[in-house]
């Protein structure tokens, strides 16, 4: 089955520094794939260089098996994201931003408040629908964008850590958000530093460190964290 | 088409839920309308100062009178008001973080910067309608009496010029876009009534187009009709390099 994402020799520079360095990496269908790394890694510059928010230097990103430069517009109505900040004008209700984010998807206007109701409902932000975004705390702001992101039921979903600002209780509804989309066949890429949580979730952890991919990790290894640390320090050791 | 159609709408959505837009709307409006009446009033209680800034247009009185000064303070004030609303619309996408979400959707990015544009030179327009509006009401009040052929011309121009206002305030768009922020759009209208002031203190009369608008509506000189057209170059420049910008945007740094 061809994959919903696939970057090959991707790399990007900043200056002298290379944030990104021939990263490979590919996204299934009805996969949950982790981005994890310490700060700085690289993985929000790896994730704007996916969704085409900046070009790389060398390599090829594609979606659906089609090259980033080639897709056609509409596809991505098939794609959601939420990078660094969620979709939430502060002067808009929350369902008026959920409204505009599923017509800039191309959602038939028909369909949109029903989708709405349920993302609304998915998220649990029933008791914020005309609040004003501005209004809504930091986490519930998150839960906006992830609502944003996920209610048109993308096939390729980008997260770049998700669960900042989420309540532990925010956090289970992304979890089960996320992972009913995978049942549904989408592939989910996800970026995080929280290796407890990726462990529920991820079918498959890649580690990021300086820009580079340095390995993957087994989601059902008992002691995540200490193999998590184990490969950073062994790349830290051999790029001295 | 109908992917523009869905920008326009959600431009409008954002724009009509907007403190921003709505304090604009009012200062250009109210604000014009009550700084021209402010001096019209100080005029005619014979104030030095202003009689003095007001110059030749000190001798006139009636519709020409209030007419000419309120085309001064829109060519002025007016461009700053919509320079800041255009700077605004821009910006925010980049000061409140949403531009990532204007990333990878179905709609290019430069039929959004395309729909912000549209809805901005909209909403010049109608306000521009609601000031030369507002300026009658303002003349009736002062008992000028219902405006004839030749004061109706003069509303019509003050229409005309503020349209052309707003649009001179273009290239804060690209400004913004390229500053990634407000203030190089702000900055850039600052630049654009400097220069534009300072055209008409010189005296390069309709050749300088920032100011052609203003030296035609106040008739301070002949300004030819290639000569008014002629400003209209730098918006629509402004316009494609600002669609260009959006279409190339990259958000490295």
């Amino acid at each position: 089955m061809t994959a919903r994402l696939k970057a090959h020799g991707l790399s990007r520079s900043f200056g002298t520094t290379r944030a990104v360095d021939e990263v490979t990496l590919v996204v299934a269908p009805g996969q949950v794939h982790a981005l994890v790394g310490l700060n700085g890694a690289g993985k929000s510059t790896l994730m704007r260089l996916l969704l085409g928010m900046i070009r790389p230097d060398q390599g090829t990103v594609s979606v659906a098996g089609t090259p980033l430069d080639r897709l056609p517009a509409e596809h991505w109505s098939r794609v959601g994201h939420v990078i660094e900040a969620p979709f939430a004008y502060p002067e808009l209700s929350v369902r008026a931003n959920l409204e505009m984010a599923a017509r800039l998807h191309l959602v038939n206007p028909s369909l949109i408040p029903t989708m709405v109701d349920q993302a609304v409902s998915e998220l649990q932000l029933n008791a914020y629908t005309h609040v004003l975004s501005r209004r809504l705390s930091q986490g519930n702001r998150q839960r906006l964008g992830l609502a944003a992101a996920l209610q048109h039921h993308p096939e390729l979903i980008v997260l770049d850590e998700p669960s900042n600002a989420l309540d532990p209780a925010g956090v289970i509804l992304l979890r089960e958000a996320i992972l009913r989309r995978r049942d549904a066949g989408a592939g989910i890429l996800v970026s995080s530093h929280h290796l407890d949580e990726v462990a529920r979730i991820a079918d498959r952890i890649t580690v990021m460190n300086h820009g580079r991919l340095i390995g993957t990790l087994d989601p059902h290894t008992t002691d995540l964290e200490h193999a998590f640390f184990t490969a950073v320090h062994a790349d830290d050791q051999a790029h001295r | 088409m109908n992917t523009l159609r869905i920008a326009l709408a959600a431009e409008a959505r954002k724009a009509a839920a907007s403190r921003v837009f709505r304090t604009v709307t009012l200062l250009l409006i109210v604000g014009i309308a009550v700084l021209a009446g402010g001096l019209l009033f100080a005029a005619r209680a014979g104030n030095e100062e202003i009689l003095a800034k007001l110059g030749a247009l000190a001798d006139e009185t009636g519709w020409p009178l209030l007419t000419n000064i309120v085309m001064q303070v829109t060519s002025a004030g007016g461009l700053a008001a919509f320079g800041i609303a255009l700077s605004w619309i821009f910006g925010r996408e980049f000061v409140d973080g949403t531009i990532t979400s204007l990333f990878a959707l179905p709609i290019r990015r430069s039929t959004i910067a395309s729909a912000k544009l549209i809805i901005y030179l909209a909403w010049s327009a109608l306000t521009a309608a609601a000031l030369t509006l507002t300026v009658g009401l303002l003349g009736l009040i002062l008992g000028y009496g219902p405006p004839d052929r030749a004061a109706a011309a003069l509303l019509g121009q003050l229409f005309v010029l503020t349209v052309f206002t707003a649009l001179l305030a273009v290239p804060a768009a690209w400004a913004t876009t390229l500053g990634r922020g407000l203030l190089p759009g702000i900055a850039t209208t600052i630049g654009i009534v400097v220069i534009a002031q300072v055209g008409v203190v010189a005296g390069i009369g309709g050749w300088m187009p920032l100011a052609a608008p203003a030296i035609w509506a106040m008739r301070l000189e002949p300004v030819s009709t290639v000569q008014l057209l002629l400003s209209l170059i730098i918006p629509a420049f402004c316009w494609l390099a600002t669609t260009r910008a959006w279409s190339r945007l990259e958000l490295d740094r």
